[in-house]
């Protein structure tokens, strides 16, 4: 009887094993390329590390925080995040679900394929060619938007047009309306994916009962679509708030411009500014992971699938 | 016996040379010695070994980078290269002025390059050397060179009386303008001298209607209240090195700024489309689309600009203008050559430079031009200016003389720290005085001050 236990604990042990073998390559990827690169960024909150300097770090606690805390360069920063996310994110949601659905409803397969081809073409070109291109769009003076309000439409002088780009109150929704364009498809597929899932009968049923189309959408469909909005919510929030690149190209380093967020604040911290205080900088990168997960969990909690 | 001979008198130079410059003490001078007395054998198994300096331990070809734009820009550096057997010329990972991949190696000490081609003294001299990038070139670099360059390059890319940089390409703030909208407004084709004569002209072109701009600038500090400042008073550095914006001149400046916006296109202080804003600035494009008729920044941006007109021909180019009062002086700067405090080779990388810089072809297809582009850069050396002034050649153009001459009066900007950073970080402050926020321009300029200071004591 004894015996027989201990083979069996020894057989539960060997498929324990098994298991935990499978598991190690992607356990040392999680835990190289993405646990230690976390807890490494939040020793260096803790010191007064300066990348340029030969001098050794030293541990300084949370004098790092606190700075950052009383700098309202920091909560400035955040704010001009939060202002892009709440411009960018309802159009992530609202403009690919209307799209969404038209694309749904087109019977023929020709054109169905057609319409999903064209709403993709943004999502594959290069994000260079992307900047480039309504760099050139959004241009004060020979830009084709600006061309077209003041030459075509006489909105505009050249002495008065819209300035889109370079750090004006505009920036931000310009750029807003070009991240939208570019991931438009791209969210586009993702609810068509959604729309795919949900069995035919159930707004044909809805509509044989009398309900009218919005109460289609909103009784049947809206709800099966939920677990994909809550997961393009939740990313492309966190893209959004965490945005770098476009305000590098689009704003520069302009304290004043709208486009110096958190990340640029914490970038020209680690990269530009003196002996490049990286200590002060993964304070800052910490401060913003942190509002951002608090938020996140929030939005999940909102936007969860129900019933 | 001759070689070995010869190995040694390098040696002993290479040596006396570091002790001089304060490389090295007198002990590790008598070491070295002592070590290449021992003969070739024995030098060569210490050097290999880093006892002795990576000076002689060439264990790679000679092996510089170079900052992608430079090779853009200047079609004849293969041709050099094909001088320097085996070199393994590369291009630089760097972007924005970024040298992260450099201060990485050193950390680690070491350096995959010998020399980097690319540096500007007071954009990353600094850093570099805090870093301890690079060292200086005093050692390496042959004496007439030192004497041949002109004084105030040879005074920019110092410190601490070590030369860090070795210059290559000078960039000078010059006034350039489109002799086709001026002549449309009447005015005569010659260069404005004093700022009112810039003024005057640029509200006759706009009251005539010859463009809708009358005159433009590169919103940047280093490129537009630098230079302005400059033409008033050079003498415009706090004793730590800062630019010293609460200075007279620097209000002058400002204000004059404000006027000139007044006769400019709106986007003026937007920033620019490349290079974290720094590059593709709004001035160019309005120049570039033939909308403005004066045009003040480094030569390079109205050369590259005229390209896209009508007729190219109708570009002029001349020096800054001044201050009727004013010390007409302007900003230059060199992009230079860095030598790697970790790389090898670095008696071969200074005979490279020195062949680099005087090449005689890099020179001409810089100020004529070529097909793959305009750069308009000028050599840092006073025997080459003194040669096409002895025989001026047929493809000279007027305003190399004119830069020249002003080069006697022009200062570089401080190397700091902070020497960049001080513009980016003030900006926003002298902004508002040129935006109407603020009305005093001496406040606006005291806030830019105030706001260095407050960076600059985060540690």
């Amino acid at each position: 009887m004894a015996q027989a236990t201990i083979a069996q604990r020894f057989w539960v042990f060997r498929e324990g094993a098994n298991v935990w073998l499978f598991l190690v390559p992607t356990l040392a990827f999680f835990v190289g390329y993405q646990v230690y690169p976390i807890f490494r960024v939040l020793w260096i909150s803790f010191t007064d590390f300066q990348y340029l300097s030969n001098e050794p770090a030293n541990w300084i606690w949370f004098d790092n925080y606190v700075e950052a805390f009383n700098d309202p360069l920091m909560w400035k920063s955040l704010w001009r995040a939060t202002y892009f996310t709440l411009m960018f994110l309802p159009g992530t949601i609202i403009l690919p679900l209307l799209l969404a659905i038209l694309v749904d409803r087109v019977s023929n397969p020709k054109l169905a394929t057609l319409y999903r081809v064209i709403l993709l073409i943004p999502a594959v070109i290069p994000s260079t060619l992307i900047f480039v291109l309504w760099k050139w769009m959004y241009n004060y003076q020979v830009g084709p938007i600006n061309h077209f309000l003041v030459e075509t439409l006489g909105l505009f002088t050249l002495y008065n047009a819209p300035q889109w780009l370079g750090g004006t109150p505009l920036t931000l929704p310009a750029v807003a309306i070009m991240e939208v364009w570019w991931g438009l498809g791209y969210h586009t597929i993702f609810f068509l994916a959604g729309l795919a899932a949900i069995p035919k009968e159930l707004p044909e049923a809805a509509r044989i009962d009398g309900a009218t189309e919005w109460q289609v959408f909103w009784h049947v469909t809206r709800p099966r679509l939920a677990p994909i909005m809550m997961i393009l919510i939740v990313l492309r929030f966190g893209t959004a708030m965490a945005v770098i690149d476009e305000y590098l190209i689009f704003g520069g380093f302009n304290r004043d411009s709208p486009t110096y967020t958190w990340t640029i604040f914490m970038y020209d911290q680690a990269f530009k500014l003196g002996l490049w205080r990286q200590g002060f900088a993964a304070a800052i990168g910490m401060i913003g992971a942190i509002a951002m997960m608090i938020v996140m969990v929030i939005l999940i909690r909102i936007f969860r699938p129900r019933g | 016996m001759t070689v070995r001979k010869e190995q040694e008198l390098i040696l002993q130079q290479l040596g006396r040379r570091q002790l001089a410059n304060g490389t090295i003490d007198r002990r590790e001078f008598l070491t070295r010695s002592m070590v290449a007395g021992l003969g070739l054998a024995g030098v060569g198994a210490v050097a290999k070994s880093g006892g002795i300096g990576s000076a002689f331990a060439q264990d790679r070809p000679l092996t510089p980078t170079f900052y992608q734009w430079i090779e853009d820009l200047h079609p004849a550096i293969p041709a050099v290269n094909a001088n320097f057997e085996g070199i393994n010329y590369q291009i630089a990972p760097v972007e924005g002025f970024g040298i992260e991949r450099f201060v990485a190696e050193a950390k680690d000490g070491k350096s995959t390059w010998d020399v980097y081609a690319g540096q500007t003294p007071f954009v990353e001299m600094s850093a570099m050397i805090e870093a301890d990038v690079i060292e200086p070139w005093d050692p390496y670099i042959p004496q007439e060179v030192l004497d041949d360059m002109i004084p105030a390059i040879r005074d920019e890319c110092t410190i601490d009386g070590k030369l860090y940089g070795w210059p290559f390409l000078l960039d000078v703030i010059g006034n350039s303008w489109h002799s086709g909208i001026t002549e449309a407004a009447g005015l005569d084709d010659t260069a404005p001298e004093t700022w009112d004569q810039h003024l005057a002209n640029a509200k006759a072109i706009v009251e005539a209607g010859a463009a809708p701009f009358g005159a433009t600038f590169d919103a940047h500090g280093w490129r537009s209240i630098a230079p302005m400042t400059h033409s008033l008073n050079s003498d415009v550095y706090t004793s730590e090195g800062l630019f010293d914006f609460t200075n007279d001149a620097a209000v002058e400046a400002l204000m004059l700024m404000k006027e000139i916006m007044a006769v400019s296109h709106p986007d003026i202080l937007l920033e620019g489309a490349s290079d974290g804003g720094v590059n593709g600035t709004p001035d160019e494009v309005a120049f570039a689309a033939q909308r403005v008729g004066y045009y003040h920044k480094y030569f390079n941006a109205p050369l590259r600009m005229a390209q896209n007109w009508d007729d190219p021909k109708q570009l002029r180019l001349a020096q800054l203008p001044k201050f009727a009062n004013g010390e007409g002086s302007t900003v230059f700067w060199t992009t230079g050559c860095a030598l790697f405090k970790h790389g090898q080779n670095k008696e071969k990388a200074a005979e490279y430079i020195r062949a680099l810089t005087y090449d005689s072809q890099i020179w001409k297809d810089s100020i004529v031009g070529t097909e793959s582009g305009h750069p308009g850069q000028l050599p840092p050396y006073k025997s080459v200016y003194a040669e096409w002034d002895a025989n001026p050649p047929d493809w000279m153009p007027e305003f190399v003389g004119l830069v020249r001459g002003q080069l006697n009066q022009a200062k570089a900007i401080t190397n700091h720290l902070f020497g960049l950073q001080q513009f980016v970080i003030g900006k926003p402050h002298w902004e508002a005085y040129l935006k109407g926020e603020e009305s005093d321009p001496k406040v606006a300029l005291q806030n830019v001050a105030d706001a260095v200071k407050a960076e600059m004591d985060r540690g």
